[in-house]
């Protein structure tokens, strides 16, 4: 054969290969491949668990913020109704002390009124007496006009007292 | 370190180089019965230097380093195995992440290349990629065995053997033609025979490479005087260099072509 080239030779050489491709392959290859293509899993699925992790946060953000805004709607609400209840409550009580002041107004003058009644006729009893009083010593007296004078200075009293 | 040790040290150092230049200027070279023609000549053809196999075959040197390299894969992988790979971490250390990176970048070449089938074809690149690799390295080691003349010659690497080479160059294109017949069936094997010259064009360009590297090698070493300095270019740089092309080169093009050939075909 030219160059030497030898056929049993080459099968040699073979044969010592794929020994060596054996050997490298399960000894070597295979289980550093196995560790990486295992270390990748690892590494994906820790970066899966991020992401999911974020988007449940995300998920559970826009939750409570949905949350929030109903509460803050709900609180804007109430606080309406307690603000229209307060009103009513204060119409009715500024209704009820308006009819109470009213009311106590006209007592007040219904008083008034009957005092100033029972004094007049009190008065009027007074000045009747005072009249009875003085015709009595007037005719017990003699018919003077200093009888005349008394009875008008009496007369004159009872009117600055009353 | 205190500047008196250093400047002995120093001293010292440059008295060893220079007395070991004048030794070997001095003492006469063992007769070589060699010429460097046919040194050369059977580094490339392998007429005379023949290695026994366990005195059932006489091979060449090529293979020895092929079954060499193929024990010290075989027990760094098993200390790996047993040692390393069960104390992985999810934080690599240093040595778990070397093996991870070369691990990673057979598979990412195999998945970038061929898309859709490609879990075979990592194994291999990668197995194909470390053989070349450490192969080619281990000339550096100038390991020695006695061939069946009795004379001592260093142990190349297995690649730089026609049969090597023709091997790996012919198991690529099969490896190419299976990745065909899995995914496209007939149309995969006209696809892959279509590229008929590539499994010559491997096997060459690897054979040629490295034996350029062990020819190169033999002529720098063959010549006391060339041994000083050069040798760190020539020795351990160009092999460096050139394992690491050949591996790329040898393990991108089988990823190309398997993933040309088993792309699905459009209907």
């Amino acid at each position: 054969m030219p160059l030497n080239i030898n056929w049993q030779q080459i099968l040699l050489h073979l044969f010592n290969f794929l020994l060596l491709f054996g050997i490298l392959y399960s000894l070597i290859y295979k289980p550093v491949t196995q560790f990486m293509a295992k270390r990748r899993k690892h590494y994906e699925d820790m970066d899966e668990k991020a992401k999911a992790n974020l988007a449940e946060a995300e998920k559970s953000k826009e939750e409570y913020l949905n949350k929030l805004k109903a509460a803050d709607e709900e609180i804007l609400e109430e606080k309406k109704n307690a603000l229209k209840a307060v009103e009513k409550a204060s119409a009715v009580k500024v209704k009820e002390t308006e009819k109470e002041v009213e009311k106590m107004i006209a007592d007040a003058r219904k008083d008034i009124e009957n005092e100033r009644k029972m004094m007049m006729k009190e008065a009027r009893n007074e000045i009747v007496n005072m009249v009875s009083d003085v015709a009595d010593r007037l005719a017990v007296e003699s018919k003077t006009s200093d009888t005349y004078d008394l009875f008008l200075d009496s007369m004159e009293g009872s009117d600055t007292d009353a | 370190m205190g500047k008196r040790k250093r400047r002995i040290g120093t001293i010292l150092f440059v008295l060893l180089t220079v007395s070991a230049f004048i030794g070997t200027l001095a003492v006469k070279p063992p007769d070589s019965h060699e010429s460097i023609q046919i040194l050369m000549r059977d580094a490339v053809l392998h007429e005379v230097n023949k290695i026994s196999l366990f005195g059932w075959l006489e091979v060449n040197p090529g293979l020895i380093s092929a079954f060499s390299v193929s024990g010290i894969f075989l027990v760094f992988a098993l200390i790996v195995r047993i040692f390393v790979i069960p104390r992985f971490t999810i934080i690599p250390g240093k040595f778990q992440l070397l093996l991870e990176t070369a691990v990673g970048f057979f598979e990412n070449l195999a998945k970038t290349n061929s898309p859709h089938r490609n879990r075979f074809l990592g194994a291999y690149i990668f197995a194909a990629g470390a053989y070349i690799f450490v192969g080619t390295i281990f000339e550096l080691f100038g390991f020695q065995v006695v061939t069946t003349e009795g004379v001592s010659v260093s142990l190349p690497a297995p690649l730089s053997d026609i049969n090597g080479a023709i091997m790996m160059g012919c198991l690529s294109y099969f490896v190419i033609l299976l990745g065909g017949i899995a995914e496209n069936k007939l149309k995969g094997v006209g696809r892959t025979l279509k590229e008929f010259s590539l499994p010559i064009s491997m096997s060459f360009r690897l054979f040629g490479a490295l034996l350029s590297g062990a020819l190169v090698t033999e002529l720098v070493y063959h010549y006391i005087h060339l041994s000083y300095g050069l040798p760190v270019l020539v020795g351990v740089l160009f092999t460096l260099l050139h394992a690491l092309i050949q591996a790329y080169v040898l393990t991108m093009l089988t990823s190309l072509f398997y993933g040309e050939v088993s792309e699905p075909a459009h209907k």
